[in-house]
């Protein structure tokens, strides 16, 4: 693994734009072209590997939770229970999650896992994908999201219920759009019927006890990139077990188990000792060199670092309240001042490819940047 | 090789070249007694990229899906959004049935899910 620093295109906005992304920039960079990783494909294929294990454990793990009803642990609420029973006992449709790597010294470790809301889908698929077409096109790089989303969404059509596949996302974030789109555009080359509804334009049909997009027609299946703790808190929230047509919901609700970074203890109690793990506990107990989590928290908010009993960084946000959880402290590889994170998806039921988040800092936060990779 | 072998969109290059199509104000010349209303404002996007020669595309994709609808009996109705990538069966509401649904009870605990 390598960092190269390079001269960027020199129409690199208009580039990107013309691929339809809109938010490379904001006060910060965020798209960062004057940087690319290099990798060697042992490397790769350790990390391609290293993502397909993880999924069968997190599988296991879900299945162990279930059986011993640990949702207390997950501050899962109790109503939500019988559908997360139901989706995974039924197998309902799910598509993708990321994986966030530290890949370091030839070691693999699992920072945590983006099972519900993954986002930098688009960043990762589409836009370095094109990058690397500019850049030396005879490269290898860790992608086949694209065709790999669209296969899968091929496979899921057959279990999805008649009618179209809805869509929904915030109106207010074009990220969030850009990437629910993106799924769209994947969706309709598999041949699925689809429908664009922004989240806060769902109605709840009373009558008939089901929701509707702004047509009024019955939401059958919906792909959310809208997180289920979030769903769950709303007043729709206990709708979503009343609704009479049953949609399906992607990702299913037995994701809330593993986007939950409970999850990270529990897969440690699995599998102690295990060689792509950190240790994770509900308590720091003996930990001495550990980080800190929310078990519910976005873009590395709310998290702090210990070293020694002395807390090194920290970052605010508004999560915690549902508690906390332990890691033991694997600080990410350092190159020049800058530090790493690997976001591995997982696209149906296989590896899939890799997207690059660069940080200042120990913690990868909201101002950290995507940057391309290729295979050396 | 590890990497998709040829990448083909066909949603959001559509509806950027939608974007690009000069506005389509039917409710200007087909005598349509509904008014019109644009609701920009409800929509606060973040992360918009203008450059210096102009509106960038990425505005310009928000454009394409700024909310529309009408008035009807003093009432205002969300009724779709402007663009090209989505089906004009959906965009504009002409159901006549507005029973009882309820809207907004989801969307309201952040503006952004990033992660």
């Amino acid at each position: 693994m390598q960092r190269n620093t390079i001269e960027p295109r020199n129409n690199w906005q208009a580039a990107v734009e013309k691929l339809g992304f809109g938010f490379h920039s904001s006060d910060l960079p965020y798209w960062d072209e004057s940087v690319y990783y290099s990798f060697g494909i042992t490397e790769i294929n350790a990390i391609e590997k290293a993502t397909n294990e993880l999924w069968e454990m997190s599988l296991a793990a879900v299945q162990h939770v279930i059986d011993h009803q640990l949702y207390n642990q997950f501050a899962i609420p109790a109503f939500m229970v019988p559908l997360i029973e139901k989706s995974w006992e039924q197998d309902h449709p799910a598509i993708y999650g990321r994986f966030d790597l530290c890949v370091k010294n030839g070691q693999i470790k699992l920072l945590e896992f983006n099972a519900d809301t993954p986002t930098s889908l688009y960043e990762a698929g589409i836009v370095q994908w094109f990058w690397l077409q500019d850049f030396n096109a005879s490269k290898d790089q860790f992608n086949s999201i694209h065709e790999k989303l669209i296969a899968y969404w091929k496979f899921l059509n057959r279990f999805l219920h008649n009618n179209s596949l809805h869509f929904t996302c915030l109106k207010e974030s074009l990220e969030d759009l850009t990437n629910t789109e993106y799924m769209r555009d994947c969706a309709i080359q598999a041949g699925l019927n689809t429908q664009l509804v922004f989240i806060d334009d769902i109605g709840w049909d009373e009558m008939n006890q089901q929701f509707v997009d702004l047509e009024e027609t019955a939401i059958q299946n919906i792909f959310k990139l809208y997180p289920w703790e979030w769903l769950v808190n709303e007043s729709f929230g206990e709708n979503i077990l009343k609704a009479k047509n049953e949609p399906y919901w992607i990702e299913p609700a037995w994701k809330m188990i593993l986007s939950n970074k409970s999850i990270l203890p529990i897969l440690w109690q699995l599998y102690p000792n295990h060689p792509l793990l950190l240790p994770a506990f509900f308590e720091p107990g003996s930990l001495t060199n550990f980080v800190k989590k929310p078990k519910l928290s976005r873009e590395g908010a709310n998290i702090e670092m210990m070293q020694s009993g002395i807390a090194t960084n920290k970052t605010g946000g508004e999560y915690g309240e549902e508690g906390f959880i332990y890691q033991a402290l694997f600080s990410l590889p350092e190159f020049d001042g800058k530090y790493p994170v690997i976001g591995s998806w997982i696209i149906g039921q296989e590896a899939a490819g890799m997207g690059i988040r660069e940080a200042d800092g120990l913690i990868t936060d909201n101002k950290s940047r995507f940057v391309p990779h290729l295979i050396s | 090789m590890k990497k998709t072998k040829a990448i083909k969109l066909v949603l959001i290059s559509a509806t950027l070249a939608a974007c690009n199509q000069p506005e389509k104000k039917d409710w200007e010349t087909n005598g349509n007694s509904k008014v019109h209303l644009r609701s920009d404002t409800s929509a606060p996007y973040t992360r918009v990229h203008h450059n210096n020669a102009g509106i960038g595309t990425a505005l310009l994709w928000y454009y394409a899906f700024r909310p529309m609808g009408n008035f009807n009996n003093n009432q205002y109705q969300r009724a779709g959004y402007y663009s090209g990538g989505i089906a004009p069966s959906s965009n504009i509401g002409k159901n006549n049935f507005k029973g009882a649904v309820i809207r907004g009870g989801f969307g309201r605990s952040a503006y952004s899910v990033s992660s």
